[in-house]
């Protein structure tokens, strides 16, 4: 049984090991996450320089919203970086699910010797730092030597400009991206599929479903639940996208690649307009929860299928 | 025997065994090709790096670009404080993980589960959102600059204190009971009986927060405001940034990132069943 009341466990000493237990996680956590938080809120309402003291800044109410909502270079910049984003956000999400579930499946195939080699494989590439990622595809995505040219050369596909041309800039950093985080996303999927009973299957099977009917019908919706975790982190890993943009295209070219994390620090920390970067994040930070609690809103609406909890 | 159905486990087979392994080794090969890419490279001569159509296979592996990398980024010094950032920061969480998620699962008490909600939600946090505050606040108390100034903040956080609640959840409350009536402290508990029992879940967490924090640049970056004796090698990697113009110092720069990457991908080839088998079970990983 769990210590409570009722044990013989005098209750002071009893607090006294809560509090021992959980103020060296939940202090720095407190210091170090919430304070900041509650901090980037009030100084979104304030005119103050990051290189000063917090008591230097001056209340000036909604007037960095104002400003980052307005038609000035200010505000195009940061709407410019806020439709990046969601743009970002949106591709890596719609790439990164589907390929997962396929990747998920075919290495959940047991009887498929190497299966393992792949998963290895597949998450391994999670495990290198993103500054080497960028590296490397900053080489293979050269429009005159890299290899990726030269192989769709060799198939008699045209070249791609890749990272040089603003339209094709964004893309090539989702696909980079998505490259190295599609192995985590296999992985949450094979822990959704081994959790799938076989006797769901057998049941369905004995009704005369086969094949993408049985996947349509039961994998899919039994899925579900997986699905949308994956969709809030692989959102949230979106919006942290910032080496291949600091190291490789400083946010352009023309404002092609101007992603939030990138422009919010550059107005933040770089140029030390503290107010004006807080209103950025705070912004941010209700978009996530705007878009996190609409997803499982309309995940909840949605009609499950046959046998989904 | 024909292979299951790739749509759903058990199912006859629509589409050939070979056909999925033709499948398997495509992927396969399409995500090993940037890192053997990035490994070839790194041996290649200057000249080799130049040639078009290019070599794909260096003639004579050279490891000469690994020499005149190091001395460029400050191998050695960089390791070192890579090492000390993610050695000190994982130890830290562990530690703090073990003690929090022992009490949010064996003790009860009033608000625990308000407590618990509250402290996942961080985990959900983009770092950029608390990056301004959090730098000046590091300023002020005078470690900016300075690795303890990197640590300081990481030293807990939400993702493991999740884990291991998840997993201290499943030791028996009689072992815990027992050592209580053998006079056992709390404290005594936690890491002589509890951190045995959970010892898997404990090295896959530090294989996440140390492979994390190796990798970790935005924070670093941002307190470190060019303090190049303290960077850790992801940093000191972009000042290869120049060198990454022109071709001829191609492997060069892969040179560095194959430093980079080897420490996290030997400590994963190392860990890996820990690993799979905790996000597997927990339904979760990643910070």
């Amino acid at each position: 049984m769990p210590i409570s009341k009722s044990t013989p466990f005098r209750m002071t000493a009893f607090r006294r090991s809560i509090v021992t237990m959980l103020v060296p996680s939940l202090g720095p956590i407190a210091v170090f996450v919430l304070v900041p938080i509650a901090l980037t809120i009030g100084l979104s309402f304030t005119k103050w320089s990051t290189q000063t003291p917090f008591a230097t800044a001056s209340f000036i109410g909604l007037d960095n919203y104002a400003e980052i909502f307005s038609a000035s270079s200010v505000g195009r910049d940061f709407k410019g970086a806020l439709s990046n984003t969601a743009l970002y956000s949106a591709l890596s999400i719609a790439l990164l699910l589907p390929l997962s579930v396929a990747f998920g499946l075919l290495v959940h195939q047991a009887r498929l010797k190497g299966a393992e080699v792949l998963r290895t494989i597949l998450f391994a590439t999670y495990m290198v730092p993103m500054i080497a990622v960028a590296l490397v595809f900053s080489k293979l995505y050269s429009p005159t030597e890299g290899p990726i040219n030269q192989m769709l050369a060799l198939i008699g596909l045209p070249r791609q400009p890749w990272l040089s041309s603003p339209d094709t800039a964004l893309v090539s950093i989702v696909l980079l991206n998505v490259w190295q985080q599609v192995g985590y996303f296999t992985i949450l999927v094979i822990a959704g599929l081994t959790q799938i009973p076989q006797s769901v299957y057998d049941a369905a099977r004995i009704d005369g479903a086969r094949g993408l009917r049985l996947f349509a019908s039961i994998t899919l919706p039994l899925l579900k639940r997986t699905l949308l975790f994956s969709a809030v982190i692989a959102l949230i890993n979106a919006v942290q996208v910032f080496e291949p943009v600091a190291l490789i295209t400083q946010g352009g070219p023309v404002g092609s690649t101007n992603v939030l994390t990138y422009h919010i620090r550059r107005v933040g920390i770089e140029r030390a307009q503290g107010g004006l970067g807080s209103a950025m994040s705070v912004t941010l930070l209700l978009a996530l929860v705007i878009t996190v609690t609409a997803v499982f809103a309309f995940a909840r609406s949605e009609p499950t299928g046959r046998g989904a909890k | 025997m024909a292979a299951r159905d790739i749509y759903a486990p058990g199912e006859g087979a629509p589409l050939g065994r070979a056909l999925l392994y033709a499948l398997m080794i495509a992927i396969a090969v399409a995500a090993a090709f940037p890192l053997a890419w990035m490994v070839l490279s790194s041996l290649k001569t200057p000249a080799e790096a130049m040639q078009t159509p290019p070599v794909w296979i260096p003639a004579t592996p050279s490891l000469d670009a690994y020499g005149k990398v190091t001395d460029l980024i400050n191998a050695g010094r960089s390791f070192v404080n890579s090492a000390i950032i993610a050695g000190v920061t994982t130890t830290g969480i562990l530690i703090t993980s073990l003690m929090a998620g022992y009490a949010f699962s064996k003790y009860r008490f009033r608000g625990r589960d308000a407590l618990f909600a509250i402290t996942i939600a961080t985990m959900f946090l983009p770092p950029i959102v608390t990056l301004i505050p959090l730098y000046r606040m590091i300023g002020s108390i005078g470690l900016s600059a300075s690795l303890a100034g990197v640590i300081l903040p990481n030293l807990a956080n939400a993702f493991g204190i999740f884990l291991m609640r998840q997993f201290v959840a499943g030791v028996p409350d009689e072992l815990l009971e027992a050592a209580r009536l053998d006079g056992a402290s709390e404290m005594r508990i936690v890491f002589t009986i509890v951190a045995p029992a959970v010892a898997p879940a404990l090295a896959a967490l530090a294989l996440f927060a140390f492979v994390y924090h190796w990798n970790s640049y935005l924070w670093p970056l941002t307190v470190l405001q060019g303090n190049s004796d303290q960077y850790p090698i992801v940093i000191s990697l972009s000042r290869l940034l120049s060198y990454n113009r022109s071709a001829v110092n191609t492997n060069l720069v892969m040179a560095g990132a194959t430093l980079a990457v080897l420490p996290p991908l030997i400590l994963f080839v190392f860990l890996q069943r820990f690993f799979v088998r905790t996000v597997t079970a927990s339904g979760m990983g990643g910070q």
